[in-house]
């Protein structure tokens, strides 16, 4: 039944999506030969963004954030007097879809494009985009290879996950002042990178390594490799894989009697977790970009999500309302919409965002990265502490 | 010293609920000469039926004890009934053709009761709520929880039911009688249809308890989870000598022990690799296993 259910709502949402799309289409085609070039339609920003599949409500969630960025600059009197439209295209998480939207984003005229959820479907839109000379700022596409191709016209408003083992170092040896410390990961890519960029780190922060291991994810019984860290004594356990494995960790350290602080990587911030660990979840802590919930710098774009469409924001659409958001400036500072000069003004940008301060550096890198640290209380997730970056401390997250 | 003791804790723990699913994987061979694939399978589905049970009446404040029987009990009943479906459907009809077929049938239903799974309970995790303590008392330097104690001693107390069922009533009897000779058996009287449906049943109802106290204890399910225990459950059968069931459940024992030596003295990523190499080294240089006699068909 269930299935029967979800499967007709994600028709309707499809059928509903296309219309849209197809209506944001054809007012393209009448505005784009005056939007394009510096007439006096409407600037278009293109977001490719699975709106089918697995990863359509994450798609949803991001083109949201794209349109109420687009509503609240529009309502502000536009970029140099003219408005922002929003134009998107589904790329269905894939690689062959990813380039087609881009390819079709690109024929109605964007000036620029802002959104990408997969790092699959990121990589052939951001070629696409790359040939044009079209800038992209991708919100939630955290794969480290994406910018290390050095075009010019990528850029993010999320971290890489090569960054965030400085961080988690940094909390460890800071906050935590862990002088030993385990480091645990799955053998996946992701997890397998964040665990060598954290140990690096934690090497340079004077920290030593006591425990560097893998375990075989889709086990249930961890008991006898964490009895193996126990025996390396850490005060702090840091592991960088997904939340299934973390869960039952957590669970079991506490089951074993095991007594160092526990901390999990950004693939751990799922409410799974919390059910599998049960009690001994609370006080776990995880490095995680945050959520919108946690910034009171967002707190008026949680609101608005909230009244517009009726749920939480979800994880990455803030990162798209700065996406949209700083697209917006660069056009306002180059005073053009030309997309080789949007591009020159986004690389030189400084810029205020419902996620922060940031700019972009060479290689087109959100600086600072902004990392922060969660911790599960009270049966959920809150924010914990964060870095800040004038007094050098660990803070509370505001 | 205590951590040797605390690896040997762990490795009983995970042994016993390993030995339970051998003990299947076993019994079902020695019947019908059938590697049953699916067998993982219907411990992942009686992992879910234990799963809504405890979520349900934990809803409605029942007492612990209570809830922990009647999971285990739903569970048993649903895989064992679930065992006597796949058998019908799946392998009575095969049962005089190709051990080919009928391992293909195998492999068939193992596919369908994941996807099925997968359907019906979802593609991500489910966590049992978690109603056990985590309590536990401390033996010359190795933790133990009371859990732990409990469900070492309720699978020792249904390996035991298995063992006196089968060396001690009749069913049993004709049980191993079909498994000596399935001719001379039917030629002595014995319902082999009957007895073979019996087996699954028996396999499938230890299997079940095999999955919702795998839920219990470690709280997270899937519809895949099936598959490495399986694998691991497989292994340990066929080192005890495939058909041989006080083989299985000293063999599912040691598998569970020699996983938690690897994870503790060489590498928790090479436990897998240790003990599919040791299915290897068995098939090769002693395919009748352990304690086997009869030898084992290679697959």
């Amino acid at each position: 039944m269930k299935l029967v259910g979800s499967r007709t709502a994600a028709t309707i949402i499809f059928a509903a999506v296309a219309l849209t799309t197809a209506a944001c289409g054809s007012s393209a085609s009448s505005g784009g030969s005056s939007g394009g070039q510096g007439g006096q339609g409407a600037i278009l920003i293109g977001v490719p963004v699975p709106l089918s599949g697995e990863y359509a409500s994450a798609g949803e969630d991001i083109l949201h954030g794209a349109q109420l960025a687009a509503k609240s600059i529009n309502s502000a009197g536009g970029v140099n007097g003219r408005k922002i439209q929003i134009v998107s295209q589904d790329d269905a998480c894939q690689a062959s879809t990813g380039s087609q939207a881009a390819q079709k984003l690109i024929s109605q005229g964007v000036a620029a494009a802002a959104g990408g959820y997969c790092s699959t479907a990121a990589f052939p839109e951001l070629q696409a985009f790359h040939r044009m000379g079209i800038p992209y700022v991708m919100d939630a596409s955290t794969n480290p290879q994406l910018t290390e191709q050095h075009f010019a016209e990528a850029f993010r408003t999320i971290g890489r996950d090569d960054e965030q083992g400085p961080i988690a170092a940094s909390f460890i040896t800071g906050f935590l002042h862990g002088k030993r410390v385990a480091v645990g990961n799955d053998n996946s890519t992701y997890a397998k990178g964040l665990a060598d960029a954290t140990i690096n780190a934690l090497r340079q922060d004077g920290a030593q390594v006591v425990f560097n291991n893998a375990l075989t994810p889709g086990q249930s019984d961890y008991t006898s490799f964490l009895t193996k860290i126990g025996q390396a004594k850490p005060q702090v356990f840091y592991y960088t894989g997904y939340y299934p494995e973390f869960g039952l960790l957590l669970k079991e350290a506490k089951q074993l009697g095991l007594k160092f602080t526990m901390m999990g990587g950004d693939a751990n911030n799922d409410p799974t977790l919390i059910k599998t660990a049960g009690s001994a979840a609370a006080g776990a802590m995880m490095t995680t970009a945050p959520l919108a919930q946690f910034l009171s710098s967002a707190k008026s774009y949680v609101d608005a999500y909230q009244s517009a469409y009726g749920s939480s924001p979800g994880p990455y659409s803030s990162y798209e309302y700065d996406a949209v958001g700083v697209v917006a400036q660069a056009i306002k500072n180059a005073h053009s919409t030309t997309p080789g000069k949007i591009t020159a003004a986004l690389k030189s940008i400084s810029y205020t965002g419902i996620t922060g301060n940031f700019h972009f550096d060479s290689a087109g890198d959100r600086k600072p990265a902004n990392y922060i640290i969660i911790t599960v209380k009270a049966g959920s997730f809150a924010p914990y502490k964060e870095y800040d970056s004038t007094t050098k401390q660990w803070t509370n997250v505001s | 010293m205590s951590a040797f003791l605390q690896y040997v804790v762990n490795g009983l723990t995970s042994g016993a609920f390993l030995a339970l699913v051998a003990l299947g994987y076993t019994m079902i061979y020695g019947v019908i000469r059938l590697i049953n694939f699916a067998h993982g399978d219907v411990l992942m589905v009686g992992s879910f039926i234990g799963y809504e049970v405890v979520v349900t009446l934990v809803a409605q404040h029942w007492p612990i004890a209570l809830i922990v029987v009647l999971a285990l009990l739903a569970g048993m009943a649903f895989t064992g009934g679930l065992g006597m479906v796949i058998e019908r459907v799946a392998y009575q009809p095969l049962l005089n053709s190709s051990r080919l077929a009928i391992l293909i049938s195998a492999l068939g239903v193992s596919l369908a009761l994941q996807q099925a799974a997968q359907l019906i309970f979802g593609a991500g995790f489910s966590a049992y709520p978690g109603v056990l303590t985590s309590a536990g008392f401390s033996l010359a330097g190795a933790h133990v929880s009371w859990v732990q104690l409990g469900m070492f001693g309720l699978s020792l107390l249904l390996m035991l039911g298995l063992y006196l069922f089968v060396t001690r009533t009749m069913a049993g009897t004709a049980m191993r009688a079909l498994a000596m000779d399935k001719d001379a058996a039917a030629l002595m009287g014995i319902n082999v249809p009957r007895t073979i449906l019996l087996t699954f049943m028996l396999g499938s109802v230890l299997a079940g308890a095999s999955g919702v106290m795998q839920g219990l204890y470690y709280t997270e399910i899937n519809f895949f989870m099936g598959f490495l225990i399986g694998l691991r459950a497989f292994t340990a059968a066929v080192l005890g000598g495939i058909g041989n069931i006080p083989g299985a459940m000293v063999a599912g024992l040691l598998i569970g022990l020699i996983g938690s030596f690897s994870d503790g003295y060489i590498s928790s990523s090479w436990s897998d690799a240790i003990i599919f190499a040791v299915l290897i080294a068995v098939l090769v240089f002693k395919p009748t296993g352990l304690f086997g006699e009869r030898v084992a068909e290679r697959v």
